[in-house]
């Protein structure tokens, strides 16, 4: 992970993302770019958490409180004090830095690894309780509704860009964008010193503290900054959809989905958590037509997949590679 | 002590005292390492070594007493700015950070001087050089031998700049073909001009490299002088050699 990017590691990101930036200058279909939409909304998410949870692993289970905190500090400040969502989003993420601090500094303390995932699966339950009961504010469970748009502006050689329900390309290639921002952060911190601090402080904690790791310090530099990363989903998922409910944005079943995604694909490794949700979220819309039956084939899915690439999907390459190398 | 005209130690453990529930580990012990000194800590099983290691190392805080090193006071200082101050250790069962190459391992070390991780990776690069794993420079720590753990783990801490090196039990658990090699390699550690302190139940390796033994029983010190007054001493022939001369 520290030797340089070789040139076939550079070829597959920039086909990656040459392959996405082309995605709506071949079809327009509304369908096929919200279920993209959402997949990198997950991509950041799952990203984020695997950052902490994988690279850093440290088990947290309430990540799911920084999306929704990231949502609705994005989407109230946008409708009650009017400011606009482009810099509202900001607020959001910093808003759930400032969260992720704040039940970072405890955590840090607890060495426990099952204690973490309850104490930050509680903080969560919390904060979703919280926005459900201030219904003065949030509404609560009737929902958030009216959330503004972002303003449309122009751009040379493309004319006027709007944000509407009825066009979401805008909305692609936002999400895109801040998609290979927020991977390009992930990599740039993993492959400094405090990249190489955290996995050693994973593998060894006290081996590293010896050698003059600051654990504390690097604790909570990537809990902030995974914490920002999954503010800044939350708050382009709210001004997207325009509608918020503590269950969709704050619920448990969303950091379920995510782990699932980050296990799937592969857990510390940079691209699994994309594979991951772009694997799950995909699966999740194709199999719509199996009504009922959709979650069992789901589940199916994702146990196969741990049973037999128990490293995630990323992996598959060298084990099947294994595989025959040894007939 | 021997020296006639001490120099200012480098390391001055002063009346520390460090109790478990009812137990008392180590009870006012106070001893000083001077620079350039190899000091062998030894004794039977619970005689409070490791526990005056942690207190050194910043494991534990003593409830009573100070530690000076380099002439800062650092009591109660984590273990990182302990080793930013110049204090570096090995674990006796060895903690390798197994998903990280060797290289990688001794870079951990190396990143407290470099600002750039290509000039960690050089660094990091020579002191793996220095204890003979060159070959596995760049397979995964997981995949050493116990011998090599403890070869990564001086690597490691050599690669922080330390003045001063605390060994656990540096040819504990290790096949007794690999121990001359690793003598040889403390033995060009203490080259650099390192002082270091040990831990070490092996009676030939204490002799071989240390200047100075100090014999704990019972968290206080029995006997103190070169290693072989120490293996004439009385009461350490009782307790300890007379038992198994074998280990001598």
């Amino acid at each position: 992970m520290f030797q340089p990017v070789k040139p076939s590691q550079w070829l597959v990101i920039a086909a990656a993302i040459l392959v996405m930036a082309a995605v709506p200058l071949v079809t327009r279909n509304s369908y096929l770019l919200h279920v993209l939409i959402l997949t990198m909304i997950f991509g950041i998410f799952a990203s984020a958490w695997n950052l902490v949870a994988g690279f850093g692993g440290m088990k947290t289970f309430g990540h799911h409180a920084f999306f929704g905190i990231g949502a609705y500090v994005s989407a109230l400040l946008s409708i009650k004090a009017g400011w606009s969502p482009w810099l509202t989003i900001w607020f959001g993420a910093l808003a759930a830095t400032g969260a992720g601090l704040f039940i970072g500094l405890p955590i840090l303390r607890i060495k426990s690894m099952s204690h973490v995932a309850i104490v930050t699966l509680g903080f969560a339950e919390i904060v979703r309780i919280v926005i459900s009961n201030l219904q003065t504010i949030t509404r609560g469970e009737l929902g958030l509704w009216g959330i503004r748009p972002f303003e449309g502006f122009t751009l040379p050689f493309f004319g006027e860009i709007t944000f509407s329900p009825a066009d979401k390309v805008p909305y692609y290639y936002l999400i895109l964008l801040l998609l290979i921002g927020s991977t390009a952060v992930i990599m740039l911190l993993m492959r400094s010193r405090t990249g190489l601090s955290i996995i050693a402080m994973r593998d060894a904690e006290d081996a590293a503290e010896s050698l003059g790791v600051n654990l504390t310090r690097q604790k909570l530099l990537v809990f902030a900054v995974s914490a920002f990363l999954v503010g800044i989903a939350g708050a382009f998922y709210a001004h997207y959809i325009s509608i918020l409910t503590p269950t969709a944005a704050v619920g448990i079943d969303l950091m379920i989905l995510v782990i699932a995604m980050a296990l799937v694909g592969g857990l510390s490794t940079f691209s699994g958590p994309l594979v991951g949700a772009l694997l799950l979220t995909g699966t999740v819309e194709l199999l719509r037509d199996l009504d009922q039956y959709r979650l069992l084939v789901y589940g199916a899915m994702i146990i196969l997949i741990v049973m037999f690439l128990p490293k995630g999907l990323t992996t598959l390459g060298p084990v099947l590679r294994k595989r025959f190398a040894s007939r | 002590m021997q020296n006639p005209t001490p120099a200012t130690p480098l390391l001055k453990v002063d009346g520390i005292t460090m109790a478990f529930g009812g137990i008392v580990a180590v009870d006012n012990l106070s001893f000083s390492v001077q620079p350039g000194e190899i000091l062998a800590l030894m004794g039977p099983n619970g005689a409070g070594k490791t526990t005056t290691f942690h207190v050194i190392a910043g494991v534990h805080s003593p409830d009573h007493g100070t530690i000076t090193f380099d002439g800062h006071e650092i009591t109660r200082a984590r273990p990182d700015r302990r080793c930013r101050a110049g204090l570096a250790r090995t674990f006796q069962i060895t903690q390798p950070f197994d998903e990280l190459t060797v290289v990688e391992n001794v870079m951990v070390g190396a990143i407290a001087h470099h600002r750039s991780m290509a000039e960690a990776r050089v660094e990091a690069r020579r002191y793996v050089d220095m204890v003979g794993l060159s070959e596995r420079a760049d397979i995964l720590a997981k995949g050493l031998s116990t011998g090599q753990r403890k070869r990564l783990e001086m690597a490691r801490a050599m690669a922080t700049r330390p003045k001063l090196l605390l060994l656990d039990e540096v040819t504990g658990g290790v096949d007794m073909a690999s121990v001359p090699g690793l003598i040889d390699l403390v033995k060009r550690l203490r080259g650099e001009g390192l002082t270091l302190i040990i831990i070490e139940h092996n009676m030939r390796v204490i002799t071989e490299l240390a200047d100075r033994a100090i014999f704990m029983n019972r968290g206080v010190r029995m006997a103190e002088g070169t290693p072989a007054e120490i293996a004439r001493h009385p009461e350490v022939i009782e307790l300890y050699l007379g038992e198994d001369d074998g280990h001598g």
